[in-house]
């Protein structure tokens, strides 16, 4: 049977989320997007710029053609009641119930904000939304939301756009023990396919990228090694690594060894 | 009647639907209406009813991570 991500009932070949922000351009995105392959495209809501004529046309043109689950974000919300209302907007917009709920609960550090998350949860379940969090690796805040209705849990592995990688990987290796039926996706703070890669082989279930895609050097090239990073840590989990020890241990046989002194 | 739209001041003849105002600014589909903060689905865009000083968020897909 095919190693698939389900989330919210919705199978997945891919356990590669892509955001769509800060590419060079539009065709940019488009390579990125087909060296990827991911299962879902992280999407905004926005006005217009005044002066503009940009009405995200060409934005939803790419997404249409690329056919991808569309993943609305409410980036920017820094309320529950804020983050709400921009979700019902983004299902009207985007026809999807899914949402990506970000409240965030400091401007400088990005950082989620606990409460502001569950108020939300609360109220989106109530609305018949599929949500999933821009949250942190707390479990006690992990286990509310799990209460709250949701389905699955994104944690971050560092503040958005840091790149700095796992920053508390103590924490994850005990968040992934906790609820082991509830798919866990890594949002934000991965900066190289090794750290995709090495939360993959602590058993999270997908990842979540943007930055480390956009504004990598190559982005087309950068997408298609996350991909490859990403599934070589799910085999690698699936396949089972050897248990680390402090004694050394030679792998070729000693028995037969020339020179050896015969015992 | 003036109304803000996206931050933008409008002169408008009284009485007026949010529907007759998105006739006339025309913006580009897709697109999705709040009005005074308030998320305003496009079946209610009819009997939604003006009032002087409204604030009207037309918003479109943007990017984002």
């Amino acid at each position: 049977m095919a190693d698939q991500l389900t989330l919210y009932g919705r199978t997945f070949s891919s356990r590669l989320l892509l955001g769509t922000a800060r590419y060079d351009s539009p065709f940019v995105l488009a390579d990125a997007v087909r060296a990827a392959n991911p299962a879902m495209l992280t999407v905004s809501l926005r006005r217009q710029l005044s002066g503009s004529k940009d009405s995200g046309q060409p934005l939803w043109n790419l997404l249409r053609e690329t056919s991808r689950t569309i993943l609305p974000n409410t980036a920017g919300c820094l309320t529950a009641s804020e983050a709400v209302r921009t979700a019902c907007m983004a299902r009207e917009l985007f026809e999807t119930s899914l949402i990506k709920l970000e409240v965030i609960g400091d401007e400088i550090s990005l950082q989620p904000d606990p409460f502001g998350l569950v108020e939300a949860t609360v109220e989106l379940v109530r609305l018949g939304f599929e949500v999933l969090h821009y949250c942190t690796e707390d479990w006690v805040l992990c286990r509310r939301l799990l209460d709250a209705g949701c389905e699955v849990l994104m944690p971050w592995a560092a503040p958005i756009g840091t790149g700095q990688g796992p920053r508390n990987a103590t924490a994850l290796h005990e968040l992934r023990k906790r609820p082991p039926e509830i798919p866990l996706i890594i949002d934000a703070g991965i900066d190289l396919p090794s750290h995709a890669c090495q939360v993959m082989e602590w058993g999270f279930d997908g990842v979540l990228l943007n930055t480390a895609v956009s504004r990598a050097v190559d982005p087309v090239r950068m997408a298609g090694a996350f991909a490859h990073a990403i599934q070589s840590g799910r085999s690698a989990f699936l396949a089972g690594p050897m248990v680390a020890q402090n004694a050394a241990v030679p792998s070729t046989p000693e028995i037969g060894r020339p020179f050896a002194s015969a015992s | 009647m003036l109304i803000v739209v996206n931050g933008q001041t409008h002169s408008l003849a009284e009485p007026h639907t949010l529907a007759a105002l998105l006739r006339s600014v025309a913006p580009t589909p897709p697109f999705a209406v709040a009005r005074n903060d308030e998320f305003i689905s496009r079946g209610a865009y009819q009997e939604c009813l003006l009032a002087e000083g409204d604030k009207i968020d037309i918003v479109h897909p943007a990017v984002g991570g």
